[in-house]
């Protein structure tokens, strides 16, 4: 039997460094929002034969003084234009300039969000956000409803939401750096990514408090608390470790394969799907034995 | 007995589980069966429906301005720029479009959406070309611009007048002409008009050019009203006698005008607008022979009411059709029309009446429309989108499948034989139901796929625990089942949890992935649970015993 329980101490170094280092990121370089949130205009134009030099693009809509106007290569002879934007001729003007030089070019896709539509994506999401935690914290108090020696049934239900928060702090924070750095962008499809890494993330730290559930009416109670879980640890851990791989599979091939509009996506849950899994093990349910300790302690 | 029950029952459920599978395949699958043409077109009776972002096509966001709109009436207006938008896009003739109203806080939004578009802003003008079309009567002119152009009149007349002195007075004719006339053929010559027969200009000015015994390099010492305005007249020189007598004159004009001249303000609105209209057509008059190009317009109950009102109050007047503001036909009346149906006939060519057809099809908006938000994608990058996340997804599918057969071994198989099962099955629901499937819809599928063996993998650790304990293999199978229920509930439960949510957040990229991950993770536990257990069941009998490694258990680790 491996003693996971007794590395409790690295877990946290760990996960306390990632996670401060998630913050600090956050908090100097915060998120680059996409457009869905910001408001504005992306345009995906495929050029006939070779993709002009941007300073050609750019010199072309300077007299239109767009703000925050970047161009970027993309696949296939593409090229990815954004700009801020509020009203629909912007987009017309944009697409004639470019249109009237490049003849052959094509629009592959135009995004367009006013900042009325955008702010209300943004309030909706964070108010999906708000629900989803207060569903899933609701279910996690009436899923351990049950369980209430030697801890309290609550305190499964806050391992279970820290355990929760630092998967969704550090895929957040892990996202910052990529946008400071490689400027890449959160929007809609990030906050759903976020909403599933919550689903799983409690998921994988159900099935190990379920073990430690089972273990704890069937054992004697003799047998000390932490010894209890770390036995529900490596009794658990091939399948959390193994379900999580399938996961990982399909999130990896979707990274790989599925094509430019998927792949951060993929990389949010794939980031978020590793470090819940690695959270259900090494941190929710070493809280519960650290909780138990205490409390011993306090007693004491 | 009850054993034969209990067996009869499994071998019922065994071949329920066998044409599932062979079913949900073909309806997922018809090319299997390609050869054979009436399974064929049975089974490849229901498709996919793709989203837009997979098949090309747009998705855009109007908000309306009722502002204007008496609040009772914003609804019906509302639903008048829905029909006229569907009439419009139906025009296109791609795909099912689909136009709805949607209510965000306290703006009113209209969204459409429109399929299979190669070329985003053509499209996109033609919904947002909104030709204004109203039906108009002949009627007094309204007492405001009456009133307006009165003035505008009465200021151009003491014009006249102060330049008829300061002629008098000895300015240059031809000069002050040059600066003031408003007769465009004229004033540049300095008035000069040359000479006339009698009978030439309007009877006013005729008058004083041959009846008032003017001499050459006379100027009329008063104003000449005619239609035109009102005239300074010089009278320069004549020639020839009687019917040949010919004056040379010139003239500066300070013009009137007249509301009737103008089509804006001689007709007046009925209230019946292009949303009444139901369609026009063109089509050739009936009668003898060839008939004569013509519109043929159709209005709904409320446009047929309307019409039938105007056309008895204004028989035998001109009921005048405005689009965008332009008089595009004034025809008259003939007799009251009840049936809700006129045809306009003015020497088209057939070209013409279809162009006019088309126009007036085309309607136009009870209310105006901003676009605050559009998402669009060309067909073909749907389609490359399209082609990697299946590709994706058969990779991903494929690896979970070794996976599991290296986990797992003979287990293994059978999980994924219910994957596949699941994968059909999926396929299936998605094709009956008609859920349009987005790229983000497919992520989510293929991301339930990773997480359908989750149960598997539950119960099968808890098998190999089981037997690693010592039970037997068929025992521990039963065990696993059993004790792995709950997890997988309680773990599924906070899935569907989120998915359920993110579903009602309610956006294009999230309800699809949500809807897919929410119906994935619902029959996962179906296909996971049931339908490996039923398979499992029935293959596993005494063969089994001992053979331990078919399970992925070492020897070494059974306990005795």
């Amino acid at each position: 039997m491996i003693n996971i329980v007794g590395k409790t101490k690295y877990a946290y170094i760990f996960s306390v460094i990632v996670t401060v280092l998630s913050i600090l990121s956050l908090f100097f370089w915060g998120l680059k929002y996409d457009i869905d949130f910001t408001g504005g205009t992306r345009m995906v134009i495929k050029f006939a034969n070779e993709i002009p030099a941007k300073d050609e693009i750019t010199g072309l809509l300077s007299e239109m003084n767009l703000n925050s106007l970047t161009l970027q290569n993309s696949e296939n002879n593409s090229m990815v234009v954004r700009y801020a934007s509020e009203d629909d001729k912007t987009n017309v003007d944009v697409w004639a300039k470019i249109n009237e030089k490049y003849t052959d070019a094509t629009q592959s896709s135009v995004d367009f969000f006013n900042s009325s539509v955008s702010g209300e994506l943004k309030s909706k999401s964070i108010n999906a956000l708000v629900l989803a935690i207060m569903a899933i914290m609701a279910y996690i108090a009436w899923a351990f409803r049950k369980v209430s020696r030697p801890v309290e049934s609550w305190k499964y239900g806050a391992g279970a939401v820290i355990a929760l928060a630092h998967d969704i702090l550090i895929t957040t924070g892990v996202f910052s750096l990529l946008g400071h750095f490689y400027g890449i962008e959160i929007g809609i499809p990030f906050i759903a990514a976020l909403l599933t890494i919550l689903g799983f993330s409690v998921h994988d730290t159900i099935v190990v408090y379920d073990r430690t559930r089972e273990n704890l009416l069937r054992s004697s109670s003799k047998t000390p608390f932490p010894e209890v879980v770390n036995q529900s640890l490596n009794e658990t851990l091939v399948r959390s470790i193994n379900t999580s791989l399938t996961v990982i599979i399909t999130l990896l091939a979707m990274y790989i394969f599925g094509g430019v509009s998927i792949k951060y996506f993929a990389l949010a849950l794939l980031v978020g799907v590793g470090f819940g899994t690695y959270s259900s093990i090494f941190i929710a349910t070493a809280l519960l034995v650290t909780s138990y300790e205490l409390t011993l302690k306090y007693k004491k | 007995m009850k054993n034969m029950n209990i067996k009869r029952k499994l071998q019922l459920k065994f071949a329920g589980v066998v044409v599932l599978f062979v079913v949900c395949g073909l309806y997922a699958y018809p090319q299997a069966v390609a050869r054979f043409a009436p399974a064929y077109n049975f089974f490849d009776k229901f498709k996919i429906n793709l989203g837009l972002d997979l098949q090309g096509g747009f998705h855009l966001e109007y908000k309306a301005d009722v502002s204007k709109i008496d609040s009772a009436k914003v609804a019906e207006a509302m639903q008048g720029a829905q029909t006229v938008i569907e009439r419009r896009v139906n025009a296109f003739g791609v795909g099912e479009p689909l136009v709805q109203i949607s209510k965000s806080g306290n703006e009113n939004r209209i969204i459409v959406e429109l399929p299979g578009i190669k070329d985003i802003e053509a499209a996109k003008a033609k919904i947002k070309d909104a030709p204004l079309l109203e039906f108009k009567e002949e009627g007094p002119v309204n007492e405001q611009v009456k009133q307006m152009f009165d003035q505008s009149n009465a200021a151009s007349k003491e014009k006249a007048q102060k330049i008829l002195d300061e002629v008098k007075k000895g300015g240059d004719f031809a000069q002050l002409a040059k600066d003031n006339s408003e007769d465009p053929g004229s004033k540049d010559k300095g008035g000069d008009l040359d000479f006339v027969k009698k009978g030439a200009f309007v009877p006013e000015f005729d008058k004083i050019l041959f009846e008032s015994n003017l001499k050459p390099g006379d100027v009329y010492p008063q104003l000449v009203e005619s239609q035109y305005g009102w005239h300074i007249i010089k009278f320069i020189e004549s020639r020839g006698e009687g019917d040949a007598l010919e004056v040379h004159s010139a003239h500066i004009l300070f013009g009137k005008k007249d509301p009737s001249q103008y089509d804006q303000f001689k007709y007046q609105e009925t209230g019946l607008t292009g949303k009444n209209l139901k369609s026009a057509t063109a089509q050739y008059s009936s009668g003898q022979g060839l008939g004569e190009p013509e519109v043929s317009l159709q209005f709904d109950d409320e446009g047929t009411k309307l019409f039938a009102e105007l056309t008895k109050k204004n028989l035998n007047k001109q009921i005048a059709i405005f689009l965008d503001g332009e008089l595009q036909i004034a025809p008259t009346v003939q007799v009251e029309i009840t049936n809700g149906q006129a045809v306009i006939t003015g020497g088209y060519t057939f070209k013409t009446a279809k162009d006019i057809a088309d126009r007036l099809n085309q309607g136009a908006l009870p209310v105006p429309l901003t676009l605050v938000g559009q998402q669009s994608v060309e067909a073909t990058l749907g389609a490359d989108s399209l082609k990697s996340i299946l590709i994706a997804g058969a990779i991903g599918l494929a690896a979970v499948i070794v996976f599991m057969l290296i986990f797992y071994r003979f287990l293994g198989l059978v999980a994924s034989l219910a994957l596949l099962i699941y994968t059909v099955l999926m396929i299936t629901i998605f094709k009956m139901t008609g859920i349009t499937l987005t790229l983000s819809g497919i992520a989510g599928f293929v991301l339930s796929i990773g997480m359908a063996v989750d149960a598997n993998i539950l119960i099968f650790e808890r098998t190999k625990e089981e037997i690693r304990g010592g039970r037997t293999i068929a025992n521990s199978l039963e065990e696993g089942f059993r004790r792995a229920w709950t997890s997988i509930r309680d773990g599924n439960v906070s899935s569907l949890l989120t998915a359920g949510i993110l579903y009602l957040m309610g956006t294009g990229f999230v309800k699809g992935f949500a809807a897919a991950l929410f119906i994935g993770v619902v029959v996962s536990m179906f296909t996971a649970v049931v339908i490996t257990r039923t398979m499992l069941k029935v293959i596993i009998s005494d063969w089994i015993h001992g053979r331990t490694w078919l399970v992925g258990v070492r020897k070494s680790d059974v306990s005795d």
